[in-house]
């Protein structure tokens, strides 16, 4: 394939939509490149969330993004969930859909975290096909998120990276390079985030997340609590080069700020593509003492907001 | 069985069982759900899970663990607010576990997370099992509240009538008062009409406007839920007025409701006017087309 993107084009700088947002967003235009937003929010609502989403979607361009897709699940794929799914990203005009490579849950119980899958060939088989699966569903490319994890399995026999890029290049989908879920891995598994990212099929990577983490010492947790840290920044840039840039949106669900300092930090992308130009202060956040536990993957994440 | 031949089935519903009990890692290790998988104790989760440079295996586990309940529990109390308010947070988190492990989330969304809290806190009554005349009534405002939150998070995100035609106070008073009798009157989807033993939609109000009310006294109070520009709105009705809501909401019409009451033709001018400001309200969604004067009901109500 030598199509960049999957086809894709770079939105440039984008944010994710959260409820606590809307008003601000209806009322004043900000200049934001693009929006992402969770599909599952969405996807059933017959009120105010999917009112304002049809006037945001006229105004800027919208990209869907899943939690509930499960495409690692051994549980049979869900066609009601992928139908509605195909209805809204065709009712809004998504210029494509993502989701993450993990496993939500069996036995139709569904955990709404994203877990990870043992990283061998049983696996890889099973998810490609059904990535084939979901995408002659949908008529559209996947394009799937490397989440962060906090264990990993006996049974893998590929490195994530090396798993990721057979993956996408099997199933023919598209990735979206979280760029601090690569740095949160890979000190909660020992590896070299740079021999990641380097490793990639870049031609394939469609989109990147940045977002903050908590640092608990013996392991980061994947918080999308606040700045994006220096270390994550400078592998942005490093992803930005080896692919010549792509959309790029900054996540931030729990203790989140007004628009205007999400999207100034989101903004901050811009000063990350090309050489190195100076230091930021953004170091590794303070750690936190164990018994103040944080949750992965926050719920303002998954739970669209209320009256 | 050996790591390598552990399959990806194995390993998923192993997981799960453990991760998802609630009396943690090492129970969920010796919970018969895991052990039917993978039978091993917590020294032997590394044949399954490896450790990492800085935490066992245990400890990675637990991650997911702690954060399974931790973040529906946290799902359950932004979506039930006022309960929350109501119980305060060590007892709600006890419910919410409970429920937790009695309704886990089989949707794709947790928007429905809550769906099935109130039945759920019905169910586990301290006193679910004495006769109806020796149960506390406590529980009955908790069950309430729970009901009256769950039913406004449904009618904020459900179905409603922005955008639709609604029957309008002045198309429906300018009805001959002989059509109106016998006119159906189709609700709005959004409409939901609600009994509790306790005025909780008072409670409501008042938590919300951070007034932190007392435990209201127990009485019948009769609700209903509708939604206009996407805002919700609680009306409180009287319990004639619920009948009759009701009763025009499940086919019947003003006429055949108004026969059952003691004096017909006062009511009649009164319900007239009810259904007006119900009507101003977006109670409901249109008029059907008037259907034949039935003689009967006319000749009741001597008009």
């Amino acid at each position: 394939m030598n199509t960049a993107r999957l086809g894709h084009p770079n939105l440039g700088c984008g944010v994710g939509l959260r409820s606590v947002h809307f008003n601000y967003l209806l009322d004043s235009h900000p200049q934001v490149d693009w929006l992402e937003i969770i599909s599952e929010n969405f996807m059933d609502s017959r009120g105010r969330a999917r009112h304002v989403l049809d006037q945001l979607a006229e105004r800027y361009p919208i990209v869907m993004h899943g939690v509930s897709l499960s495409i690692g699940s051994i549980e049979p794929l869900d066609f009601e969930y992928l139908r509605k799914l195909k209805q809204l990203a065709n009712e809004i005009g998504a210029l494509w859909i993502s989701d993450h490579l993990c496993w939500t849950g069996v036995n139709g119980l569904n955990t709404h975290d994203l877990l990870p899958v043992p990283l061998n060939d049983e696996s890889l088989d099973h998810i490609v096909e059904r990535i084939r699966v979901v995408q002659d569903f949908l008529e559209r490319p996947l394009v799937l998120e490397n989440p962060s994890t906090y264990v990993a399995f006996a049974a893998s026999t590929f490195s994530e990276w090396d798993f990721i890029s057979r993956m996408a290049i099997e199933a023919d989908c598209g990735l979206l390079l979280d760029v601090n879920n690569v740095y949160v891995s890979s000190v909660n598994h020992d590896f070299d985030p740079v021999q990641y990212i380097e490793s990639l099929p870049h031609e394939r990577i469609v989109q990147f997340h940045l977002a903050g983490h908590t640092n608990y010492g013996t392991h980061l947790i994947d918080t999308h609590d606040g700045q994006v840290i220096e270390a994550v920044w400078e592998l942005y840039r490093l992803a930005h080069q080896l692919t010549g840039g792509a959309a790029t949106l900054l996540e931030w669900d729990a203790k989140i700020p007004d628009f205007p300092i999400l999207h100034a930090e989101a903004l901050k992308a811009r000063d990350y593509v090309g050489a190195p130009t100076g230091s930021s202060s953004n170091r590794e956040p303070e750690v936190i003492e164990p018994e103040a536990f944080a949750i992965s993957t926050p719920i303002h994440f998954m739970m669209s907001g209320g009256q | 069985m050996s790591e390598q031949l552990r399959d990806l089935e194995t390993i998923e519903h192993w997981m799960q069982a453990v991760i998802t009990n609630p009396a943690g890692i090492a129970g969920g290790l010796a919970s018969e759900t895991a052990r039917q998988y993978v039978d091993i104790s917590t020294d032997e989760i590394e044949k399954v899970v490896t450790r990492s440079g800085s935490l066992s295996a245990a400890a990675r586990l637990a991650i997911y663990g702690h954060a399974y309940f931790a973040r529906l529990q946290e799902c359950l109390r932004v979506e039930f607010p006022i309960l929350l308010h109501a119980l305060g947070d060590e007892l709600f988190i006890l419910f919410a576990l409970e429920y937790l492990k009695n309704y886990p989330s089989r949707s794709y969304t947790l928007n429905r997370l809550g769906e099935n809290f109130p039945r759920y806190l019905a169910e586990s009554r301290p006193d679910a099992g004495a006769p109806l005349g020796e149960r506390e009534s406590w529980p009955d405002f908790i069950v309430d509240l729970a009901t009256l939150e769950r039913a406004f998070a449904e009618v904020f995100d459900g179905p409603g009538s922005e955008g639709l035609s609604l029957a309008d106070r002045d198309a429906l008073l300018n009805i001959p008062i002989a059509e109106l009798l016998c006119a159906r009157l189709a609700p709005a989807s959004c409409l939901r009409l609600l009994t509790f033993r306790y005025p909780v939609s008072q409670y409501f109000d008042a938590a919300r406007k951070k007034e932190n009310p007392d435990l209201p006294q127990p009485a019948n109070t009769y609700v209903a839920m509708s939604r206009r520009d996407y805002v919700v709105r609680i009306n409180e009705l009287t319990q004639t007025q619920y009948e009759l809501l009701s009763a025009l909401t499940t086919g019947s019409t003003l006429g055949q409701f108004a026969t059952g009451q003691p004096d017909q033709q006062p009511f009649v001018a009164t319900a007239r006017d009810w259904l007006g400001d119900w009507a101003d309200k977006g109670f409901f969604q249109k008029l059907s087309e008037p259907e034949a004067v039935e003689p009967e009901s006319t000749r009741m109500l001597s008009f």
